[in-house]
């Protein structure tokens, strides 16, 4: 899956709106953030472990085994993530499930489903982790009431417990047990606006190691007699020919960070992709032309990914479906507010 | 709620959970508001399961859960070599085989509906345990009701319009600007579960109308 863009002219055509510099800042990691002085009580602060958080999981090697609970479900997973010359690498399995496996290394993606027989393979741009990544900020904090509740020792680890409660229904809050020592998520229980865990997360193991062999990376499922679908190499229009998607209302703090194209595995049309954070909680839009002999009349349909929440519906003769780790009606607000504008026009939504 | 809580949830709407265990699980349920909605949405896919006389969901809804039960060859031998009232604990390969879209949508209707029949199958547990907690004037009456059990919205049928494949599509691609704990969450979420459609609606006007 590429940018229109980056196709045509080797750079990235996604818009950095107004989160650009804090993802940069973000993704260039904790030498490049302002760092407080230990101990102080800025680097104290509930918010100040919620970025040490994000930059451990995103900048540290580790192998860790969880369970993950939602719906009454309990599974094991394992996750590999590795940093090694600026290059991402990660696995996520499924341990006595579907045994479906996830695997990135650098902008390679791939998706191993072997209840489907099929293995999606997206290959997206070595900048993108720059452009659209989420940071709390004072207006993301304002939607959500962040507090540090305590300090417990959870699995021989001593933790803070960091509360993050969304002040709306239109964003989910999390419960958050972080390892005081390493900044990892011990634990994470996902709550609706009620206080309700409807999911969550506990690492039963997790080893920070110094090297992680390429080794770990490998699927362990056989694709003997698989389905392979790779995003196609079609040629795509010039970005200004095409039509500009926007979202004329959003949830109040939602704002959009980017807007892309995009071909997805098994699709032979372009798809615009269109991404909404609060700062916490992210909803993604992708809009797709639908084909000639695809039913006409307006329809839509919901779907949940655990938590998650997708909603599709058809505006102007394009689908359009939203998919977010936010309540349904969140995802379903977002994606009937959808337009097609003047591509002139193109600017960040209303708030 | 665990697998062993679910099991013996299933196993006293099937009549087989010993009476000790029916007790401590009734008075259970009587405190218990989120085991109580499970309990519910238990009775309304039960009953639409079995064909049960007195459901009148909606033809097209019912259609859509059977549809996907028989589409499932797991559950449809399973269910054929046992009988679908023989105590077939119909909750484990509905959750193992992720047909969330049947079930969500029921357990949708009967969350706005407060089902009389969830209701009813509830009232007559308690009351058939020695310590049953006292039922309400008002559960009791909605309970006599059952048999006129109305969906009150018809969802609008239509064809599938994100499939699971292209779903998993859009996951994966959104992940990639999720938080990395949200990120975690989702991909987490996919690895353990079909992807499933949760429910097929009308926009409600007050989503068209804006919040702001």
């Amino acid at each position: 899956m590429r940018p229109r863009a980056a196709r045509n002219s080797g750079q990235l055509l996604a818009l950095i709106l107004a989160s650009a510099a804090a993802g940069a800042a973000h993704a260039a990691g904790p030498a490049a953030a302002q760092a407080p002085t230990p101990g102080t009580p800025a680097e104290q602060a509930p918010t100040r472990w919620l970025e040490r958080m994000n930059q451990s999981l995103t900048t540290r090697n580790y192998d860790g085994t969880f369970s993950h609970w939602h719906g009454g479900r309990v599974e094991m997973l394992r996750i590999i993530h590795r940093v090694q010359d600026g290059v991402v690498s990660e696995r996520l399995a499924s341990l006595d499930g579907s045994g479906r496996e996830f695997i990135r290394t650098g902008p390679s993606l791939a998706c191993y489903l072997p209840d489907k027989r099929t293995v999606l393979v997206e290959q997206r741009p070595r900048e993108e982790p720059l452009v659209g990544f989420p940071t709390v900020d004072d207006q993301s904090a304002s939607f959500y009431d962040i507090r540090e509740v305590g300090r417990t020792r959870l699995n021989r680890h001593d933790t803070h417990v960091i509360t993050v409660s969304p002040k709306d229904e239109y964003r989910y809050g999390y419960r958050l047990w972080i390892d005081d020592a390493t900044a990892m998520p011990m634990k994470t229980q996902l709550c609706d606006a009620h206080g309700h865990i409807i999911e969550q997360i506990v690492f039963a193991s997790l080893t920070l190691a110094a090297h992680i062999p390429d080794s770990a990376f490998r699927p362990e499922v056989s694709t003997e007699g698989f389905q392979w679908l790779r995003d196609a190499a079609l040629p795509l229009p010039p970005a200004a020919a095409a039509l500009a998607w926007n979202a004329m209302r959003l949830p109040p703090g939602f704002r959009m960070t980017v807007r892309s194209a995009q071909m997805l595995p098994g699709s032979a049309n372009p798809v615009d992709h269109l991404v909404f954070t609060d700062g916490l909680a992210s909803v993604s839009v992708f809009v797709e032309a639908q084909a000639s002999h695809a039913p006409s009349p307006p329809v839509t349909q919901s779907a949940t990914v655990g938590s998650s929440s997708a909603f599709s519906t058809v505006i102007d003769g394009h689908k359009i479906t939203a998919v977010g780790e936010v309540p349904p009606a969140t995802v379903q607000f977002i994606a009937t507010q959808v337009k097609a504008q003047d591509p002139s026009s193109l600017g960040a939504p209303r708030p | 709620m665990n697998e062993e809580l679910d099991s013996q949830l299933s196993a006293m709407f099937d009549d087989e959970l010993p009476t000790a265990e029916c007790e401590l699980l009734a008075r259970r349920l009587s405190r218990d508001e989120q085991l109580k909605a499970r309990w519910g949405r238990y009775a309304v896919m039960g009953a639409v399961i079995r064909s049960e006389r007195g459901v009148r969901l909606n033809a097209p809804l019912a259609g859509r859960v059977s549809a996907v039960l028989l589409a499932e060859p797991r559950l449809a031998a399973s269910g054929a070599a046992r009988g679908l009232r023989g105590g077939l604990r119909w909750w484990q390969p509905l959750a193992a085989t992720g047909v969330a879209a049947g079930v969500a949508a029921v357990s949708i209707l009967w969350l706005r509906t407060q089902s009389p029949l969830a209701s009813a199958a509830l009232n007559a547990q308690l009351a058939r345990t020695p310590t049953a907690v006292p039922v309400s004037a008002s559960v009791a009456a909605t309970a006599a009701a059952a048999a006129s059990y109305v969906v009150p919205r018809t969802p609008k049928i239509v064809p599938i319009v994100v499939p699971s494949t292209e779903l998993a599509n859009y996951v994966v691609a959104h992940s990639m600007f999720s938080s990395p704990v949200a990120r975690r969450n989702l991909l987490s979420a996919f690895m353990t579960s079909e992807p499933g459609a949760a429910g097929v609606e009308d926009v409600p006007d007050e989503a068209k109308s804006g919040t702001q």
